[in-house]
């Protein structure tokens, strides 16, 4: 270990750590180590008088590193790095040890919580003594912006943007703006038309000066980092064009879940079933008709097409429950005498307005019937030439229990959102992250909902999740305020624990430059090495792994910092607290 | 010295020992040829035992401090190169680690992959060529009537000369190649400022590639690694990129990249660069990134096409590397 003067605080995180880790005793064994000049433990280190403490005793006692055992460093290492340089300390000379999601949270026995706790500490206290002081870089940022879909969300966002007087560069895929909204004859609860909003607002973001539409436009690749993203396209097939940006906001929505897979709706086989899609088509046609032109007796809604069920997407889509009682709503004012099933899981008619729908929609002789959407899905079949109707549906009814069998001319099939095929692709060129089923994952589920890991990256409308058109809005508002604030501030700290190479030891075998996901390496023809583009590095460490002359090193985590932990980790012969556990092993 | 004339500058007083070697060490001595004049007119050979006929007891007799350099090679196996390497020591003011071995433990140093009893057994029983019915192995003491013979130890564990006395300078190298030998000799005889204790000297800093001179881009993908027999060498194309293994970008330079001059890829015998704590873990990481595949079995099957894996990437550092050795069985522990 490197001669240092360290304070080591162990938190309590109220009873979260203490219930579980001998605290007191921790910080009394610890205190013993070599190096280690305070050991403190204390109820809450986050709170104010927790950083104070921090504080006081870099001034008293002189400290030139701290380690703070509490929770993940994902949720409190800044708050700390901050208790530091307040302190006058570089940021940089803390090192968490995480005794919450890695020891309380996941242990039983408090005994060897206790050790593997101390074991943790000692690992952080030998790293940090190798810590070195690092200087954040600030970069300008752009203040144009790249939006990917012209859907309501990007549309929306594009607005809010060039209403400030900030750049918009808007790329469309299809011919024509407007997305899936395009496609939709009345919104709910209201039963407005999609037609009445969408339009004026597609006109808009055509018009404006700030936004610059590319339609029939895909993208390919995006280079840089926040503040200085690059890419090239080519509208319409045309000739190349280069963007430069400082931002991206991906809107890039999602795709109607085919239910063919689901035999016992016939889909494919029975031409009048249909899906939620296609009737949008019917009621923007003005006409609700049967294959062979008729006008149905017999109308069915099924919920939960491809949504809630283990075969196809255990998700809830959302939207889907609402869309139906605006059908069941539109079917009646259409077909006054026609019978209307509703066949459904759950009734799940939430937001504001929603749930009113519902208990209208109840008035108006529609027929609810409920069934299990795991185990009994209802099965959909031609009905015999003697029946008045087209389709039998056979169901068991699960608030009677009863076996039924539901008429029907024509069935509408709810189906599912899920995310698109090309999902991956864009995942790939925005570098965002995706959850299992294929939507983007925000930076944080609460706290960081429309920003992605990718700094100067967010994510909105349905390409992160099932959604209706105002939460779609809602977001993309989110993410151009988010965006206003980058380009109004001028600058971006950037996140220094980035690799470096040595110049004096890089061979210009060019291992590195393949492993960067991030293509942050360049190779230098003229020097013969590579070099890291500090902005764009996220300090992964990949290179510095790949790297076989130990030219490139990661900065906060290097060999010789690794290496010490590990042996502090190791070394546990000292400590009290771990002789009754050794000798029991 | 007669009074009057200018004293003559004393001689450097030179020693060169063996440990556990093959003698390649000290022929790149004599691989200096005609320049041995040169070497002797500014130096005497107080200890050589490959080139003198002087004891260990007259080296025991030597002052503290007596000679001026020692180039120890050889890696310590047995109680003979351990007792000598702190006898020399003591005896010198500059002690070298002179070659692989020394440096790192060297071919011998493949013997950590084994131990004493797994190795005697090879040895004394097991060899196609050995009969031994009385299954006799070598032992520290023997009883005989005219009384008690001593054999060194042979250890468990073959040693670098780092480990067990304090090196001043490495001279890298299976062997180091004379013209770095004369250049150090050169600077010592000079006067010229040393560099700081316990670095590396007569080797650089930037590895093999840097002198290298085949073609290196970044596309380092390989299906299959070959052995240099396998394929039809190009003479061109930088050998990982042909996917035959070339310890090269984990390996010093300094010896005028000798191995791939001579279209055969560099097995490491400069050792690491500085900063680089082990070698084979080095390039073990380099080399995975290299494996063009994405499914799991495709890239067992690339990496099971490396011959000898632990030879190969430990062949001249397993002593002074992380692994240091396979893990001892408890009872055979020294």
């Amino acid at each position: 270990m490197k001669d240092s003067r360290i304070g080591v605080y162990i938190c309590w995180c109220g009873n979260n750590i203490a219930k579980m880790v001998d605290v007191e005793q921790l910080a009394e064994e610890i205190g013993k180590l070599e190096n280690v000049i305070i050991s403190r433990d204390y109820k809450y280190m986050c709170s104010d008088p927790g950083q104070e403490l921090v504080i006081k005793d870099i001034k008293e006692h002189q400290l030139d590193r701290i380690v703070v055992a509490a929770c993940s460093p994902r949720i409190h290492e800044l708050t700390f790095r901050k208790a530091l340089e307040n302190a006058g300390l570089n940021q940089y000379l803390l090192e968490m040890a995480n005794i919450r999601e890695h020891v309380s949270w996941v242990h039983t026995d408090r005994e060897i919580a206790t050790v593997k706790a101390a074991d943790l500490i000692r690992a952080a206290i030998e790293k940090v003594s190798y810590h070195e002081p690092l200087e954040k870089l600030s970069v300008d940022i752009d203040p144009a912006t790249l939006i990917i879909g012209g859907g309501v969300a990007g549309m929306s966002a594009a607005l809010s943007i060039a209403e400030a007087g900030k750049q918009v560069y808007l790329l469309e895929r299809d011919e024509k703006l407007g997305g899936h909204a395009a496609d939709i004859d009345l919104s709910f609860p209201y039963l407005n038309s999609v037609a009445s909003f969408l339009g004026p607002m597609i006109k808009r973001v055509s018009e404006h000066k700030h936004i610059k539409v590319y339609k029939g436009t895909t993208i390919e690749d995006i280079f840089g980092y926040i503040g200085n993203f690059e890419t090239s396209i080519k509208p319409n097939g045309g000739g190349k064009e280069e963007l430069k940006f400082g931002h991206i906001i991906v809107a890039t929505g999602l795709k109607a879940y085919d239910p063919t897979p689901i035999e016992n709706y016939a889909y494919g086989r029975i031409k009048d079933v249909i899906t939620s899609s296609e009737f949008e088509q019917m009621l923007l046609s003005g006409k609700i008709l049967t294959k062979q032109g008729k006008v149905p007796e017999h109308v069915a809604i099924i919920h939960c097409v491809g949504s809630r069920n283990n075969d196809t997407h255990e998700y809830c889509s959302r939207t889907c429950c609402t869309t139906a009682l605006k059908y069941a709503n539109q079917l009646r004012s259409a077909l006054p005498d026609a019978g209307i099933y509703d066949l459904y899981a759950d009734m799940r008619a939430f937001g504001k307005g929603c749930e009113e729908l519902y208990t209208s929609t109840s008035g108006r002789n529609i027929m609810f019937l409920m069934f299990d959407p795991e185990k009994n899905l209802p099965v959909v079949s031609e009905a015999k030439q003697d029946e008045e109707c087209e389709m039998i549906i056979r169901m068991e009814e699960k608030m009677s229990g009863e076996n039924i069998e539901v008429p029907a001319d024509l069935v509408i099939l709810m189906t599912a959102m899920e995310a698109r095929d090309d999902a991956k692709d864009i995942s790939h060129i925005a570098g965002i992250s995706m959850c299992g089923n294929n939507f983007y994952i925000e930076k944080h589920p609460k706290l960081d909902p429309v920003a992605t890991t990718t700094d100067g990256v967010y994510i909105v409308g349905t390409c992160q999740g099932p959604k209706d058109i105002p939460e779609s809005i809602s977001q993309a508002r989110a993410a151009a305020a988010r965006v206003l604030a980058g380009i109004l501030r001028g600058t971006v700290a950037v996140e220094v624990t980035t690799a470096v190479v040595n110049e004096d030891i890089c061979c210009g075998c060019q291992t590195c430059i393949s492993v960067c996901p991030y293509s942050a390496i360049t190779f230098d023809e003229e020097k013969n090495v590579s070099e890291v583009n500090e902005v764009i590095c996220k300090g992964c460490g990949s290179c510095g792994s790949a790297c076989p002359t130990g030219a490139i090193r990661s900065r906060h985590y290097t060999d010789r910092q690794i290496l010490s932990q590990i042996k502090g980790m190791l070394n546990r012969g000292k400590l009290k607290i771990t002789q009754t556990i050794i000798e029991e092993a | 010295m007669e009074k009057g004339k200018k004293a003559k500058k004393e001689k450097l007083k030179l020693a060169i020992y063996w440990g556990a070697a093959c003698g390649g060490c000290c022929v790149s001595v004599l691989d200096v040829h005609e320049r041995l004049l040169e070497i002797v007119a500014s130096a005497d050979l107080v200890f050589w035992p490959l080139a003198l006929d002087i004891k260990y007891k007259d080296v025991e007799e030597m002052p503290d401090g007596f000679i001026d350099v020692c180039l120890f090679n050889g890696a310590i196996r047995n109680s003979e190169n351990e007792l000598m390497a702190v006898l020399l020591r003591q005896k010198s003011k500059i002690l070298v680690a002179y070659g692989s071995c020394a440096h790192m433990g060297g071919i011998p140093g493949l013997a950590n992959f084994h131990d004493r009893d797994s190795i005697f057994e090879r040895v004394y029983m097991d060899t196609e060529s050995t009969i031994n019915p009385e299954k006799i192995t070598p032992r520290p003491r023997f009883e005989i009537p005219e009384g008690e013979l001593e054999l060194p130890a042979f250890y468990n564990d073959v040693l670098t000369l780092g480990s067990i006395a304090c090196v001043d300078y490495y001279i890298p190298g299976c062997p180091p190649e004379s013209e770095r030998l004369m250049e150090v000799f050169r600077a010592i005889v000079s006067g010229a400022e040393l560099p700081y204790k316990e670095s590396v000297i007569g080797a650089l800093d930037k590895s093999q590639c840097d002198e290298c001179k085949r073609t290196k881009t970044d596309n380092k993908s390989v299906k299959k690694f070959y052995r240099p027999w396998e394929i039809e060498d190009d003479g061109e194309t930088c050998f990982l990129e042909q996917g035959v293994l070339c310890m090269g970008p984990a390996t010093r330079g300094g010896c005028g990249v000798r191995c791939i001059e001579g279209n055969a890829p560099c097995r490491g015998c400069y050792g690491p660069p500085p900063d680089v704590t082990d070698p084979g873990a080095k390039m073990m990481s380099a080399i995975a990134t290299m494996v063009d595949s994405n499914d799991p079995e495709e890239i067992n099957m690339i990496l099971n096409s490396i011959e000898d894996i632990a030879g190969t990437f430990y062949r001249f550092s397993l002593p002074a590397s992380i692994l240091r050795r396979k893990v001892m069985e408890e009872t055979n522990v020294d």
